[in-house]
């Protein structure tokens, strides 16, 4: 591992995948990508639903996304980016200290558990959040036990009604919109399915201890369920800046930067926070 | 069948101090516990505060054991290698009422031998916390009290206890006690025992398990309690804060030994199993809002219900001391250990290992070993938790150690209690948990 180069990207997801080719393709070869997980792909791996591109799941766009990835730039697998020094340095979890003189901040999005929202009761195991929850079918074969009940019908709300319908699962989507929030696409999907849609309400209180029994709604309906999933939205990954404003030599890329709900705009957004990048670089300090 | 010198009933922080303290003499020993594993009850959710001691009578048990675990639990946190930190409190009022009571309580402290208690105005308070609102205007300051990491602290008696020959019985509901020839012979699920002296630390169970074999003298009445846990990454004082309301007590602000900053509510009724309430919550936001007006409810990233157990006569009056009962000269029972149960475990198993090693005629344990290690491990593992960067490598260890589920996971290592509250790694955990099952069940 070299320990320092001109533009280190946190996080092999599409936004960073699409920024390490644009910079490669240009001239720029003192790059390096760091990813938390065993492999590039970020999101696009747990994706089973089509949608991206034309009509192709999350892992055949990801497969199709790193055909052309250039063999030869250095990508740091199952390693994580712990700490950011205003030094312009990245302390990895192997104990590397890397320097760089500009940042890719392509570290994704999180999704809001059960307990950050204001819903009372217990904290029963079978409350997950609907990405974690797609990521365990989707990459780990993990079977889940209905009847499920999901908060938010937004895009991964949806997606997931989708893939627990799938599975033969009794699914209950409570929207506090009178209306379902997501994409067309994904709305389509569900149609003539047997889903239970409960506009105008949401979850007040979690019932149940230790394991999940069911859930009492604001407008005092009671329905069991034995999985629950939070789809309520997505926060921008920036844990690494602790709380702190955005540095001039850290651009964010992807969902990191904001939420994007196609992965076209992320592509493209990576591309171009490439761009920016190679135009701040003449001006950057050196290491 | 099998016997020992002593059976202790019940894992939580009381019973596993009994136990570890119980192996500094030559007596066999068994800890009996219905759950998977230690910790898992009232221990589980409690305020983590290491009190100074000035809440309680001069005289009493609870003012004398206080003072003492807290003044030497630097060492008690050395030597079982749990993280502790003597952070300091101030109690706070608003008001003349409120600062009668600071006033008692300072009287109460410096009978009971507190060092450096003062009562200070609203700015030299401020001076300390700049988080107080502007309406605070006195304030009891105890550069003592301290926070310690509740499960890591119950865990390590836990393991040390069993590192000094300590048998370990889980998943094992006592369900019933009988005399036998001068022992008590133990039913649990599915085992019998038998023991020469019994020590009942079962918690909120502790009175039926004494009502197995004596008449019923005490009872207990059940409170709840609500939290809210901060994420670490937020703003939140740097030392804990006890805010006194016109109204009697209000709320508590914990700044965690992990970085978190933990928020409670004063006593409510008891609601479900384990369950928070909406009038709990709504009166910490309220209160903390009053007490620290630039606190972002924002940074909330979990919150969670308590169990109070207060202890009462059987007509139904208050208990303010330790309840420990022993209706015969082999028997003890704790009853309804609240607040500062966790803060006294070590010494409230010490004083009951040496009452019941004298009337077993115990010799001390010259091999007893009170250190124990935590876990550590070295950066070549790969980051599991994210937001806590915690390795795999812990998360195998804290396995090999005895944690079977999630949440034991989580009170061994801190795996899952940051922001993203183990989304994105409680099933890689899983992952490892039942790939360990399985090698159990291929040896078998
Ligand atoms: C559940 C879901 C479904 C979607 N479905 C569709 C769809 O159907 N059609 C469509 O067009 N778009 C869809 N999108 C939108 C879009 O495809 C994704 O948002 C896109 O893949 C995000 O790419 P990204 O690179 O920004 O983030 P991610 O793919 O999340 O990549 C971030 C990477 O950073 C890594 N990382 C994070 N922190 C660190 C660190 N400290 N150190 C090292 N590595 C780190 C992570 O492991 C991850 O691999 C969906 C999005 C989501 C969330
Ligand atoms: C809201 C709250 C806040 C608190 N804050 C503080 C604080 O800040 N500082 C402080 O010093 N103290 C505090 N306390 C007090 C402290 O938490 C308790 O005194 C302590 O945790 C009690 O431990 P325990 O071992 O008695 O109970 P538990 O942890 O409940 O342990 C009892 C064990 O017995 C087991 N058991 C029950 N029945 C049986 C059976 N039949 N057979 C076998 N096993 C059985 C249970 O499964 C359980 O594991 C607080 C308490 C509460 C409720």
């Amino acid at each position: 591992m070299k320990e320092q180069y001109d533009v280190l990207i946190i996080g092999g997801g599409a936004a960073g995948i699409s920024a390490a080719k644009t910079l490669w393709l240009s001239g720029c070869r003192s790059i390096a990508i760091i990813e938390h997980k065993p492999s590039l792909g970020g999101i696009l791996l747990q994706c089973a639903h089509t949608g991206f591109g034309a009509g192709l799941d999350g892992r055949d766009y990801a497969e199709t996304l790193l055909m052309d990835f250039p063999k030869d730039i250095p990508c740091f697998c199952s390693t994580t980016v712990i700490r950011l020094f205003p030094d312009r340095s990245a302390l990895l979890s192997n104990g590397h200290i890397i320097r760089f003189r500009l940042l890719i901040l392509a570290t994704g999005c999180r999704e809001i558990p059960f307990g950050s929202l204001p819903v009372t009761g217990t904290r029963p195991s079978g409350a997950f959040t609907a990405g974690q929850m797609q990521e365990m079918i989707n990459c780990h074969h993990y079977l889940p036990e209905g009847p499920a009940v999901i908060l938010g019908s937004g895009d991964i709300g949806l997606i997931m009604a989708w893939q627990l319908l799938e599975l033969g699962l009794k699914v209950t989507v409570v929207e506090k919109e009178s209306h379902m929030t997501g994409l067309p696409v994904n709305r389509a999907r569900l149609t003539g399915r047997d889903i239970c849609f409960l506009p105008g309400t949401t979850i007040l209180e979690i019932k149940g201890m230790p394991s999940l029994s069911g859930v009492t709604l604001s407008d005092g309906r009671f329905i069991p369920c034995r999985l629950l999933l939070s789809a309520v939205g997505l926060l921008p990954q920036r844990e690494l800046l602790e709380g702190r404003k955005i540095p001039d030599w850290i651009l964010p890329a992807g969902n990191c930067s904001h939420i994007h709900s196609r992965i076209e705009s992320v592509i493209k957004e990576g591309a171009s926070t490439a761009v920016k990048v190679l135009s701040l670089l003449d001006r950057a300090p050196s290491i | 069948m099998k016997s020992f010198d002593v059976a202790v009933i019940g894992g939580g922080v009381l019973g596993c101090f009994a136990a570890r303290n119980l192996m500094r003499y030559r007596l066999s020993v068994v800890l009996i516990e219905t759950r998977e594993d230690v910790c898992m009850e009232i221990t589980r959710a409690n305020s983590a505060i290491i009190y100074a001691g000035y809440d309680h009578h001069p005289g009493s048990l609870k003012a004398s054991l206080t003072v003492r675990a807290n003044s030497s639990f630097d060492d008690l946190s050395r030597e079982l290698d749990v993280p502790f930190s003597r952070c300091g409190s101030l109690m706070t009022a608003y008001g003349e009422q409120g600062l009668s009571v600071l006033r008692k309580k300072l009287e109460q402290g410096q009978k009971n031998g507190i060092p450096n208690l003062r009562l200070i105005s609203g700015d030299e308070a401020r001076e300390i916390e700049p988080m107080l609102s502007s309406s605070v205007r006195y304030a009891l300051y105890a550069p003592s009290t301290g926070t310690v990491n509740p499960w890591k602290l119950g865990i390590a008696a836990f393991e040390n206890a069993r590192a000094n020959g300590c048998e370990i019985l889980l998943n094992s509901p006592v369900v019933s006690l009988e005399k036998e020839g001068g022992q008590y012979r133990i039913e649990t699920a599915d085992k019998e025992i038998f023991s020469k002296a019994i020590i009942n630390c079962a918690g909120r169970s502790a009175v039926n398990i004494q009502d197995m074999l004596f008449p019923p003298s005490v009872r207990i009445r059940l409170d709840g309690a609500d939290f809210y846990v901060f994420d670490s990454r937020s703003s939140h004082p740097g030392l804990i804060l006890f805010e006194e309301t016109e109204n009697g007590k209000g709320i508590t602000a914990v700044p965690c030994t992990e970085g978190n900053l933990l928020l409670d509510s004063p006593p409510r009724p008891y609601a479900a199993e384990y369950a928070t309430t909406s009038e709990g919550l709504s009166v910490i936001r309220k209160e903390a809002s009053k007490l620290m007006p630039s606190l972002d409810f924002h940074n909330v990233i979990r919150s969670f219900g308590g169990i109070r157990v207060n202890p009462e006569t059987s007509d139904g009056k208050d208990i303010r001391d330790f309840c420990i009962q022993r209706p015969e000269k082999t028997f003890w029972s704790l009853i309804g250990v609240k607040t500062p149960g966790l803060t006294c475990a070590n010494e409230l198993g010490t004083l009951l290992a040496s009452d019941c090693a004298s009337v077993l005629e115990a010799q001390q344990n010259p091999n007893f070993l009170p250190e124990r290690k935590a876990i550590h491990c070295s950066a070549d593992s790969p980051i599991i938790c994210q937001c806590e960067n915690i390795r795999k490598a812990e998360v195998q260890a804290a396995i090999l150690r005895g944690a079977v589920t999630f949440d034991g996971i989580k009170h061994r290592t801190g795996c899952g209690m940051g922001t993203c509250q183990g989304s994105r790694c409680r099933y890689e955990i899983e992952h490892l948990l039942k790939e360990k099952e399985r090698s159990h069940e291929g040896t078998i």
